[in-house]
């Protein structure tokens, strides 16, 4: 702890204690905790809390206190906790018989602000954190704490509840794993006192017929065997599976959910998922017994498993196929496709219920189609799903849901009633179709799913968030079209083009921006993933969209705008690699475009057009595409000028991104190494490349935008101009270079360079870099900025600008000071937030 | 039944807004705040406490916000892009427009400071607004088949609306921040006579009555005009959009009024945008701007330009509004560092400041500050700090309460010693239950919904047959089944119940033994028992049948005798459910055994 810390403190916990001072606003005794908390971990508690008798001095007037808030009862609980959980501490505390005080049943339990729920969570939250150790254990135990936390399982704040069971979990594992006994057996007297007392609590809440003790109980177990993978767990289970097994039949559908979290740690422990038998077994008939929607979620982690018994998968995996295949059948789909499930091994009656249910039925395929969509997102799926099949129900439920499909059977049209128009069903399977995408194998049936996703583009009754969602689709089948066995012929890849650029044409004319902007994502993402197939440049260029894009870059909505032009800057990676024709040559025009794209940068009144502009200008220049525009050094100065007085520090960061690209790329292109080692060459001809670097750069006028940056109102701009200088000095000016100009302060050439020096020393962000060039300083002569980079302390500079500008928020003596200036002004300015 | 839940978010502070109201099966979130005073997860609320199992998508209906401050919307990109939640979210017009811009300003702020990259990013700004489904004010909007929700002008903010959640005929309201005065550039809020189960309020001010905002506006424009005077420069640090409009309002007109020179900047390029949405946006102001709207618009100011950062340094007195509102980093700090030495100068905070900015700082009366690299900067300007929330105080919650005249209030959004008092107040008033759970604490409501049955015609002839003509004031018992299909109740005849739903009819009987002491032969004992019936039973058609059994009405009374004991016979009585009655009455009867006399 500081010294200024250690002096304010006592003030500080003397303002706290003093009832007659208004509360602290709740944040600052959060981050008085959070520094104590970090000052624990750094020094012997022991050391902090005698080097600081305020501490203890604060908890003796807060308990002599008849009324404490429970805002500071609250913070004191936390804190002795705190403390308490070194060993040494602790003892000191008893000592002083404080803990008892604080934490005994004779304590704070008994008074009138134990009713307030902060106080209830600060005592949870105080005993936890000083769970560290054997003494503490038996304090509470013995001192009937226990019963205490019991009670607080079923406690009216959720916050209390769920911390309550938090620590029984933990006290059970430390009072098993701490103390010296024999190893725990199924007798009661294998086990250390303290977890025979929560296990028998457990066992008595799972025998009480109570479900809310129950599920207490249950959620216990859950995040004990979620959190410990201990042996001595599985001793445990022994004692209470018959009980946990005996509520797979239960009717209370809170206990069933439980049932299946509890499984599914379980199954992901290695304590349980190498037991042969009886778990998997348990697990099996959880999967058959509970309803398809509760048994979901343990079914996905399942099948997320690398180790599993195999009929245990197949039992998940029907789980989540079934309601699936029921749909395919509902549809009459032909025999073929329909196979997904054996009807031998499942019994359909239950899903083909729930789905003729209006209640039931678009919660259960949403919620299976979400999971299916999390199995097919996984990299290393452990099972094979029957992806073809899954495409075809995918497409099945998106017809249905268009009211396209009309089926024979009764199901089927129970089912298609339900879900006409239904948009969240719609949603979960176009997210799943998406996923799918990623898979390979299901190309069958590829010419019915781009007919649905077409349908569902050109719909006027697809909502804005669903035909986002079918251009994600779309787009991801789109890019798999090339590797399809079945799509190898041109003339069909074609036609689907054509009909997926008819479609956005119209819906680039969309009245509704959310649609807009979205068919300006799709069109992007199209370009960057299929820009290289010739079908795509046809007839993407022979339809309306590029011009329909181009108009959109004067949108009313600033978001379009940014989206044309991001959209515009992709189309121009296809059109600058077009043969010059004469139709081509004038209806794209690269300066136009690029004039176009300037215009925006310096007038557009928002953002995000500005910000996309500047990002389209690098993206070019990383991928050459600037070279036939015009010369690049003129092209990136022409754009720093533009943004370098700009309103919005992240243009002015794309700016700096935009001159780092250009170094990097001249300093290569001269054969000049980014980042010199030490065996950086000397020569004389890397000396010329290097003059020539630097001449190339000040004519671009970078330096006087990197040192204008340094200077910066907003941080993280100084921070990336100075990465670039540090970039540009380690590789134009190897320290022999650097000699020559040391002393060069009189001469001509270093005009200004002192007086430059002293400004950025003087905390580059406090000031104002002049508007008039700077006392005379040359940016633009290649001899004062080499000058420049060898006398200014960049490192220096650097490590300023990288600490966090609050560090001065987040400094302990900062928050003191601001605790104690509080005390005494009037309370009114805290209820006004806003 | 209504179900609600307050939270999530530990202790009853200030700041992050969001509730979980479930009612009759639905479970809407309203709003989705952050707590600025954080850096860390603290500053979201912990969406874990919502479900327990399940996707959120599933388990939410929808989600609503009241309006674009941020403890009310700003953790709505990271619930939606980060946490996963995709379904419907509603909210105004206005707020839809001007949330974005607000977020996008905070999340600037919080990367540029931090350098964060645990923050939601722009593109998911702009995909959770995508998401946003706009209403109007009074409009009913269809969540789904059975959930509605409208809105009701709140006041407070642009946009700021009061939500009623109705599903059959149950209903809740939840007002978010409102205010019942209206104020110089917003009307007050209104809702009519809905009588929802349970009205969810703020208690801002519960136990405040606010001095008039007059008085406060007087007093600000004293102290700048003071300033100008005498030559300092005053800056006013604010967000982006919402009190500042309504002090450009003020400073515009009082310039004018006072024919005064000294400039008025407003920093980086947000009055554009903003102004532009007061326009778009009239019909959401207050009558005086919309009625002078035509001659002048009062978003266009005359004498508020645009700032340039060299502005600062120029002599002579100015007014500047700068942005972050908390002098916590960019432009107002930096302002504010070159004018805080001059005693001449005044910065004048309008709104609350979290612990650890320089706002707080300079609020609590400090006034040696230490910044970057050690240099300590002496504040010699003055600082003042001007309330202009707009919140209800307690009469303007009494007000509405009587204006919507809940069955139930909760109190939200408060000091809990301040809502005890107000509880109380309420409860005597209005002698109608006043909730305030802490976060995390569910509160439960009981409703007793009156649910629309549909009769069939059929029964209802049946029964006009015996006479019983249907009529308002005189409820009748009526007998039928009643089938609850798709969540509509119909009650039908039990032959029609049974027909529609493909089930065959059961006979149910009920049966019971009775032991009687008679060494008499069966028959005799039969003769016995029918003679006594008779005597008693004088209204109902008593018979003794041919088989030796004898029924009352459709009673079926049979006897045998004891297979171990002959002097002993058992009578077997046996009735329909719809003789309940008769049955009981028959058997209690008997079982008192039969008269001597009746030999």
């Amino acid at each position: 702890m500081s010294r200024e810390c250690s002096q304010l403190l006592p003030r500080v916990c003397a303002a706290l204690a003093d009832p007659r001072q208004p509360g602290s606003d709740d944040t600052c005794l959060e981050k008085l905790l959070d520094w104590l908390r970090d000052l624990t971990e750094l020094e012997p508690t022991l050391n902090v809390v005698q080097d600081n008798p305020c501490l203890t001095e604060f908890f003796t007037s807060v308990l002599a206190l008849p009324e404490p808030s429970p805002s500071i009862l609250s913070f004191t609980l936390r804190l002795a906790g705190l403390l308490a959980a070194s060993e040494d501490c602790f003892q000191h505390l008893q000592q002083e018989n404080l803990l008892f005080r604080l934490f005994g049943t004779g304590g704070t339990l008994n008074r009138a602000v134990w009713e307030d729920a902060s106080v209830r969570s600060g005592w949870v939250e105080g005993v936890h954190s000083m769970m560290h150790h054997q003494p503490a254990l038996h304090f509470l135990c013995n001192g009937g704490g226990l019963d205490v936390i019991f009670t607080l399982q079923g406690d009216p704040s959720l916050f209390v509840a769920s911390a309550a069971s938090q620590l029984l979990v933990h006290m059970l594992t430390l009072s098993v794993e701490s103390e010296p006994t024999t190893p725990v057996g199924e007798k009661d007297c294998d086990w250390p006192a303290c977890a025979q007392m929560i296990i028998k609590h457990i066992e008595d809440s799972l025998q009480s017929g109570s479900a809310s003790h129950i599920n207490q109980s249950l959620k216990l177990l859950t995040s004990l065997f979620g959190s410990c993978r201990a042996t001595w767990t599985e001793v445990l289970w022994l004692r209470i599976a018959k009980q946990v097994e005996s509520f797979l039949t239960e009717d209370s559908v809170q206990t069933r959910h439980m049932l299946a979290d509890l499984l599914l740690n379980m199954s992901r422990s290695p304590v349980f998922c190498d037991t042969e038998g009886s778990f998997w077994a348990l697990v099996t008939s959880a999967l058959e017994h509970l309803t398809p929607v509760q048994a979901g979620p343990l079914a996905v982690g399942i099948l997320s498993l690398h180790k599993c018994p195999q009929d245990v998968r197949i039992q998940a995996m029907t789980v989540l196929l079934q309601p699936m295949d029921c749909i395919l059948r509902a549809a009459s789909q032909p025999l073929e496709y329909a196979g997904l499930l054996d009807e031998s091994v499942s019994d359909p009656s239950t899903v083909e219920s729930l789905l003729s249910s209006k209640s039931s039925c678009a919660s259960l395929l949403c919620q299976t189609l979400a999971h299916l969509e999390k199995l097919l997102s996984l990299i290393h799926l452990p099972v094979d799903l029957p992806y073809t099949a899954l495409l075809r129900s995918f497409v099945t439920i998106l017809q249905f849901c268009s009211g396209l499909l009309i089926p024979a059977t009764s199901l089927g049209n129970k089912i298609s009633q339900i879900l006409i128009g239904c948009s969240r069903v719609q949603k979960s399977a176009l997210d799943a179709l998406a996923a799918l995408s990623e898979r390979k194998g299901c190309d069958t049936v590829i010419g019915s799913l781009f007919d649905i996703l077409l349908v569902y583009l050109e719909s006027p009754n697809t909502s804005p968030t669903v035909l986002k969602k079918s251009f994600q689709a779309m787009s991801k089948w789109l890019a798999r079209l090339p590797e399809m066995s079945c799509f190898n012929n041109q003339w069909q890849t074609e036609k689907i083009l054509q009909d997926v650029f008819l479609v956005l044409q119209k819906r680039l004319c969309s009245p509704c921006w959310e649609v807009r902007d979205s068919s300006l994502e799709f069109l992007t993402s199209l370009i960057k993933s299929m820009r290289d197939q010739d079908e795509f440049r046809e007839s993407l260029l022979s339809s309306e969209v590029p011009k329909l894009t181009e108009n959109l870059l004067e949108d009313p909505e600033s978001y379009v705008r940014a989206s044309a032009v991001t959209a515009v800057g992709h189309l121009t990676f296809i059109t600058s690699s077009l043969p010059e024709t004469p139709v081509a040559g004038n209806q794209y025009n690269k300066e136009d475009t690029t004039a176009k794209l300037q215009d925006i940068l310096s007038t557009d009144p928002e953002s995000f057009p500005r910000r996309a502009v500047i990002s389209i200008f690098t993206k070019w220049l990383k991928q050459g595409c600037t070279d036939q525009v015009e010369d690049t050094a003129q092209f990136v100065s022409r754009a720093i000028r533009t943004v370098e007085r700009d309103l919005d520090w992240e243009v002015r960061i794309g700016g700096l991104e935009l001159v780092e690209v250009f170094c990097v790329q001249t300093l290569c292109r001269a054969g000049l190494p980014k980042y010199p080692s030490a065996a950086a060459s000397s020569s004389v001809t890397s000396s010329i490349q290097q003059n020539e670097s630097l001449q190339i750069f000040c004519r671009a006028k970078l330096f006087k935008f990197l040192f204008w940056s340094l200077c910066d109102y907003d941080k993280p701009v100084g921070q990336k101009a100075c990465d670039i200088l540090l970039v540009l000095r380690a590789s134009l000016s190897p320290s022999g270079l650097l000699k020559d100009c040391q002393g060069a302060g009189d001469s001509s050439a270093g005009c200004g360079i002192p007086w430059l020096q002293r400004t950025l020393r003087q905390g580059s962000l406090a000031q104002d870099f002049p508007t008039d060039g700077g006392n005379g300083v040359d940016f633009e002569d290649p001899e004062s900025m080499m000058l420049a980079l060898g006398t200014i302390d960049l490192e220096e500079l650097h490590d300023e600008l990288n600490k966090s500008s609050d560090h001065i928020e987040k400094s302990p003596q900062s928050l003191l000071e601001d605790i104690l200036a509080t005390v005494g002004t009037i309370d009114e300015n805290e209820a006004d937030c806003y | 039944l209504i179900c609600l839940s307050v939270g999530p978010g530990a202790g009853q502070d200030v700041g992050r807004s969001c509730i979980l109201v479930s009612i009759a099966g639905k479970n809407v979130m309203l709003d989705c705040g952050m707590h600025m005073g954080y850096n860390d997860d603290r500053r979201f609320p912990d969406f874990s406490y919502i479900t327990q199992n399940g996707r959120l998508t599933d388990f939410l209906d929808c989600v609503i916000i009241s309006h674009f401050h941020l403890d009310h919307c700003g953790a709505l990109p990271y619930f939606s892009e980060m946490v996963g939640y995709d379904g419907p979210i509603y909210m105004t017009h206005p707020t839809k427009a001007i949330c974005p811009i607000l977020l996008e300003d905070y999340r600037k702020i919080t990367v540029d400071k931090k350098g964060e990259t645990n923050f939601f990013t722009s593109q998911m700004i702009k995909d959770c607004m995508k998401k946003v489904v706009a209403v109007h004010l009074h409009q009913t909007v269809q969540v789904d088949e059975e959930l509605e929700i409208k809105a009701y002008y709140a006041g407070h903010v642009l946009g700021a609306a009061m939500f009623q959640i109705k599903v059959g005929c149950e209903s809740v309201v939840y007002t978010g921040d409102y205010n019942m005065t209206p104020d110089r550039h917003l009307g007050a809020a209104w809702i009519d006579k809905c009588r929802p189960d349970l009205l969810i309020t703020e208690s801002t001010y519960a136990t405040t009555i606010r001095d008039s905002k007059r008085c406060r506006e007087r007093d600000f424009l004293k102290k700048v005009h003071e300033t100008v005077e005498r030559g300092g420069k005053v800056l006013i640090p604010v967000f982006a959009l919402g009190r500042a409009q309504e002090l450009c309002i003020l400073l515009e007109t009082f310039w004018e009024r006072m024919n005064l020179k000294a400039p008025i900047y407003f920093s980086t390029g947000l009055t554009e945008k903003a102004n532009h949405y007061y326009k778009l946006f009239i019909t959401w102001t207050n009558q005086k701007i919309r009625k002078t709207f035509v001659q002048r618009n009062m978003f266009e100011f005359k004498h508020i330009k645009a700032f340039d950062r060299a502005f600062a340094d120029n002599p002579g007195p100015m007014v500047v509004f700068a942005t972050p509102g908390m002098l916590h980093a960019g432009q107002s700090l930096q302002i504010f560092r070159k004018w805080a030495g001059n005693e001449k100068n005044m910065v004048i905070m309008p709104g609350y400041c979290v612990q650890g900015t320089v706002g707080h700082k300079i609020l609590s009366g400090q006034r040696k500050l230490e910044m970057e690299g050690r240099q300590i900067l002496e504040v010699k300007m003055q600082v003042e700090y001007m309330s202009f929330s707009a919140h209800a105080d307690a009469k303007g919650i009494m007000q509405l309460i009587r204006q919507a005249e809940p069955r139930n209030v909760l109190l939200v959004h408060g000091e809990a010693k301040k809502m005890e008092f107000l509880k109380q107040k309420i409860e005597q008033e209005f002698h109608v239950s006043c909730y305030m759970p802490a976060n995390g604490e569910t509160t439960t409501i009981f409703t007793n919904p009156s649910i629309p049955v549909d009769i069939s015609l059929g029964l209802l002839k049946r029964e006009t047959a015996i006479g019983l003509l249907p009529d308002v004031k005189k409820p009748k018992l009526m007998h039928g089944t009643l089938i609850m299909k798709d969540n509509s109740f119909r009650l039908v005849s039990s032959e029609q119940a049974l027909k529609e739903l493909g089930l065959a009819e059961h006979q149910l009987r009920f049966t019971c033994r009775v032991h009687i002491q008679d060494p008499r032969k069966e028959h005799e004992t039969v003769l016995r028992v029918y003679n006594h019936l008779k005597g008693v039973l004088k209204d109902y058609s008593v018979q003794h049948l041919p088989d030796g059994s004898i029924t009352v009405e459709s009673i079926l009374i049979q006897a045998t005798a004891h297979s171990e004991d002959q002097g002993t016979k058992v009578l077997l009585v046996s009735w329909t459910y719809q003789d309940e009655e008769l049955g009981s009455y028959l058997t209690s009867l008997l079982k008192k055994g039969l008269p001597q006399s009746t030999s």
